[in-house]
This record gives structure tokens, sequence and C-alpha cells, in this order.
């Protein structure tokens, strides 16, 4: 049992943090949103915008604006960065019975929200993270938050492996998707993600549920005085 | 031969010839004495209206590319249904060109049953830079033996782009004989698209003979028929030679398909590549057995060959042989073989993007085989045939 008691309501506009430390569930929680193989949920439910989350499909829910940025993005020898994003973006706007984009219109996209997150052509013409550093994998999953543009984000220790500049980078890219009616969920070990990406309500979670809540500033607490404390709590 | 053996009705429909049994080394997998279960008598001639033959032709994803087209119906060679090739450069004899003598089965049977056949030469040093292509039609008929010929002479320094493509209908046994020599400094982009009828079977012969600094880059798809048994020699018999030898499988239902290859190296500073992907799902079958052989005296050979296969399905099955007969001291020559099913997590990654689960199967699917598809030069027919590749699964109603 990794998920166990977990409640969590978060809003349109809100950006929620979700802190623990190794082992609490936070990726666990990230899989079980997008609905990765191998996670049976015994109990409970999950709504997303009044529907049952759990009953879609991964690739459903991802047409229904869930997206996950992974905290270790796969590899995919062969297949080509941009035919993956064009074939993803279609898919999605089909099953939501928009209009396919047509193949200029993908690429001016493309092209102008990679611009702004210092992902280059060159990386456009590999295969899906093939050859990418830990960075660069980082900035292509927000690459593919911003030309998808989902209404829930679930981003999974985005920072990890970055470094301060690469940071911020990711960090602009990802403020620059808030918006009023998206919602972010932000799961990181470290506050100071959480510096850049400000949260409007910070979670910890230990042991697989959520043992407090509160303001931004709960984070800089957790940094001072660390987790213990609630693991204790949650024992 | 053992001759206390009762014929089957198979091999008594082809006069009395024994078929290859899996007590031969290179047919262990590919026992054609059980496989071939009927007989295929050695065709006569067959009358085909020409809007039939048109039809068949436009079924080709090849058919609208600017070619020069050499059409075989039913093992004839149709001067009518052919565009000859625009430059005088290239020659066109048609008959059955000799056969070196060889106690191949294939071979022996296309010795024995061939019809028609051709002769093309193309004149040192020039560059046909219009693809030909063979292009072998088979029609719905009774089931019958269709046996054709062609013999390839590319001229030193001369360079061209060679297409051999396969299509029919119903139930027949084709077998296809085709020698093909480089000279000096030549170079031949070669691609077979084997997309024989479901219920037809394929039994190829190759011989190739590359000249030194000669360069070929030879790919095969292998999609269609039940049955498929292609052998292939390559001789690299001048120093400098360059070969790249590649192939992709695609088969479903109970389709079986074993490619026998034997590269010879029997000059210095050579090069060859075998790189094999085959994709196999239902009770699918796939064999590739490859053999390089480097003779004594010929040193600094670079030789390598690979087989990958993804099973697409808990009841296909793959078999490699990879062989190396090496008498020289001085040479680099691997092999290496793999095989396992789709990666879950490069499943899931697209899915989660919003790639329906058939969608991402097959951009999985045609990513495995893209290393083999890189090996055609022509982006015509690298996107043609890769199409093929990507519509694949859709096309046959998805894997499990």
């Amino acid at each position: 049992m990794i998920l166990n008691g977990l409640s969590l309501t978060v809003n349109a506009g809100e950006v929620h943090a979700i802190m623990g430390p190794n082992g609490s569930g936070k990726s666990t929680l990230s899989y079980v949103l997008s609905g990765r193989e191998g996670y049976v949920v015994t109990q409970g439910s999950v709504t997303y915008r009044g529907q049952d989350l759990l009953a879609m499909e991964p690739d459903v829910r991802a047409a229904k604006g869930v997206f996950l940025a992974f905290q270790y993005p796969i590899e995919i020898p062969g297949v080509a960065t941009m035919q993956f994003l064009k074939v993803a973006l279609n898919a999605q706007r089909k099953a939501r019975g928009e209009k396919e984009l047509s193949t200029p219109d993908f690429m001016r996209l493309v092209k102008a929200r990679a611009a702004k997150l210092g992902v280059s052509q060159d990386m456009l013409k590999r295969a899906v993270n093939v050859g990418f550093s830990g960075g660069e994998k980082k900035r292509a999953e927000i690459l593919q938050m911003a030309v998808l543009e989902p209404s829930l984000c679930i981003l999974d220790e985005t920072d990890s492996g970055l470094d301060i500049d690469a940071l911020r980078i990711v960090a602009d890219g990802v403020n620059a998707l808030r918006s009023p009616d998206r919602a972010m969920i932000v799961i990181t070990h470290y506050q100071r993600l959480l510096d850049y990406i400000v949260p409007d309500v910070v979670h910890v979670l230990s042991q697989g549920r959520i043992v407090k809540s509160g303001g931004k500033n709960l984070a800089h607490e957790l940094e001072e005085r660390g987790y213990a404390q609630f693991e204790k709590d949650a024992a | 031969m053992n001759i206390a053996v009762n014929l089957t009705p198979a091999e008594l429909a082809l006069g009395g010839m024994m078929l290859p049994h899996a007590r031969m080394e290179d047919w262990r997998w590919t026992n054609l004495r059980t496989l071939i279960d009927r007989p295929y008598p050695p065709g006569g001639k067959i009358a085909v209206a020409a809007k039939e033959i048109a039809r068949l032709r436009d079924t080709s994803p090849l058919a609208r590319m600017p070619a020069a087209r050499l059409v075989f119906v039913n093992g004839a060679f149709s001067q009518g249904e052919s565009r000859f090739p625009a430059s005088g450069e290239v020659g066109i004899r048609p008959g059955l060109p000799r056969l070196s003598a060889s106690d191949e089965p294939v071979a022996s049977l296309n010795a024995n049953f061939a019809t028609d056949g051709l002769t093309l030469t193309i004149r040192s040093g020039a560059n046909i830079d219009t693809p030909i292509e063979l292009l072998f039609l088979a029609t719905d008929a009774d089931p019958r033996t269709i046996a054709t010929r062609v013999a390839v002479d590319i001229g030193a320094g001369a360079s061209a782009t060679l297409i051999e493509t396969f299509a029919g209908e119903g139930s027949y046994l084709a077998n296809s004989a085709v020698s093909i020599a480089l000279g000096e400094g030549a170079r031949l982009d070669r691609v077979t698209l084997e997309r024989q009828a479901p219920g037809a079977i394929h039994l190829a012969d190759r011989d190739v003979t590359l000249q030194g600094r000669a360069v070929l880059r030879d790919f095969t798809l292998t999609a269609g028929a039940k049955l498929n048994r292609q052998n292939a020699r390559y001789t690299l018999a001048g120093e400098h030679a360059d070969a790249r030898i590649a192939g992709a499988y695609l088969l479903g239902g109970r389709q079986h398909a074993d490619t026998r290859l034997v590269v010879r190296h029997a000059k210095p500073h050579c090069t060859s590549r075998e790189i094999f992907k085959c994709v196999m799902d239902d009770h699918a079958r796939g064999i590739f057995q490859g053999k390089v052989i480097v003779d004594p005296g010929a040193q600094k050979t670079d030789g390598k060959q690979s087989s990958h296969a993804l099973l697409l399905s808990e009841t296909a099955e793959f078999d490699a042989k990879p062989e190396l007969e090496i008498f020289a001291d001085d040479v680099v020559c691997g092999h290496g073989a793999t095989s396992g099913d789709l990666d879950h997590n490069h499943l899931f990654y697209l899915r989660s993007r919003g790639i329906p689960e058939r969608e991402a199967k097959a951009m999985l699917v045609a990513a495995f085989v893209e290393e083999a598809f890189e090996t055609i030069g022509n982006d015509h027919i690298r996107a043609a045939l890769g199409e093929i590749a990507t519509g694949w699964l859709a096309s046959r109603g998805g894997a499990s």
C-alpha cells in the first residue's frame, strides 16, 4: 500500500505543491493520476472535472487535459520529436472534436514555444529525448506541456537534476502557463523549486497520505525543520 | 538423398524433385516437405485481361513513383505492360539468362521450372537516376509454380537503383532467381518489396558479386506470403567493396519467413553490414540465418551482422543463427541478436501524451524497423515503404 487515505482537492487556477520524503508516495500519486500500468487502486476515487478519472485510459486522460511531466522522461529511439508532438497534439484535438492542426501551423506553434524554453532546433530534430541531457529532458517536458496546453499539469520532481539556470528557465516556462483555468500539482522533494514556482497551497505527503497542508510558508518551515516531525505524526 | 522416401504431392507435381527438409542444416526451421502441403504444378500460360493487370499493378505503393517498369505477369515477361528505361545506356534482353550451376534447392527449382526472364545491363560509367523496377505479378488462378530468372550486370563505375516488387492474389508458389554483378566501382541501391498474396509461397535465390570499390545498398521488406524463404549469397570479390544488407519483416497470422544470407569476403579491405529488424505478431515465425565467411588472405575485413526481433504476441517466434567462418587473422567481425516485446515505458509515455494505444504501438513498430529502412537511399522509396511499416498494425486489425 503506497497511497493510503490521501485526500486532495485542486481547483482550477490553483498551484498545489506536494512535498514529502523519499518513499512517501509522491511519484505513485503522479502515476495513478496519469494512468500508468501496474498500480491498482483498491479504494477511493479520483474525480476530474466531474468525471471518474480512474475509469479512463491514459490517452483519454491526456485528451481531457491531464499532463504528467515525468521525473525521468523516457527516451524513444526512432520516434522523431516533431512527429511525436504533432501526432500527440492532433490525437488530442481529434478526441476533443477539434480540427487537427496543419503542419505549417503546428511548426509555427512549436517553434514559438521552443524558443521561449531554450529548446534548440537541433533538439527538435532528434528522436524523443534521445541524447538529451537531464536539463534538456526537463525543458522538453515543459515544451510538450506548452504545446499540448493541458488543464491539469502534474510536475513530478521537475527540479531534479537541474542547475540553477536551467531551473529558472523551466520555472519561467511553467509560470507562463499559469492561468485561471489551469491547475497544477507540483511534486518536489526540495523547497528550492517553490521559490520560482510559488504555490497557493503546500501539502506534506508522508506514508501515503497528506499529513499537513498550509500556505507557501509551510515549504520554508519544512526546509528548516525537515520531514521527521510529520513522519512521527503519520505513524 | 534418401530414395526410400515417399514423395509428397507437392514433390510429385514438381516432377519428383525432392524439396528441402529439416535434416538439411540450412533448412532446419523451414521444412518445405511439410510446409508445402499441396501441389503447385509448374504453370502454363494464363490469359489475363489488361484491366486486371493494371488493377494489381496499381495496388503497389510504388505504382505512382516515376520509374522504368519491367513487368512479369504469371511468370511471363510482358513487354506491352512494361515501361522501358529511357536511357540508351540500359540494355534489356528478354529471355532466360544462364544460371550458374548450384545444388541449392531454390536455385535447382528455378533451373528446372523457370519459364521466362531477362538480362538487364547498365553500361560502364552510366548514372541511371530513374529507378528501374522489376514488377512480378501473379493473378488469382489455380495453384501453380511461377518461376522467373533475371540477370543484372552493372558496368564499372555505373550507378543505378533497382527495385524488385512481388505482388499477387490467390494461391501460388513464386520462385525467383536473380543474379547481380557489380563492376569495379559500381553502385547499386537495391530494394526488394515482398508483398505476395497471403496464400502465396515465395522462394527466392540471389547471387550478388561485387568487384573492387563497388558499393551495394540492399534492403528487403518481407511482408506478404504465408511462407517465405529468401537465400542470398554476396561475394566481395574485389578490394574495398562495401555491402550494406538490411531487411525488415512485418509478419502476422501464421506467416513464416526465413532469410539465409552468406556474405563472403574474398578480398582484403572490404566492409559488410547486415542489419535485420523483424516484427512478428500472432503465431508468426521469423528466422534469420546469417553467415560471414572471410577467405584466407582477406585481411582488414570489417564484417558485422545483427538481427533484432520484436515479438508482439506470446505465440510469435524468432530464431537467429549467426555464423562466422574466419580464415584470416587481421579482421574485425561481429554479430549480435536480440529479441523482445514492446517497451511498456515507451508505450505509456506516448499514451500519456494522448496518443491512443493502437497508434502508439504502430509508431513503436515503425521506430523499431527504422534503422533497417535507413539503408534505402532513395527518399521516395523510403517514404513509400515507411508508410507500409507505419500502417501495418492498423491494416491487420492491430496487435493484442
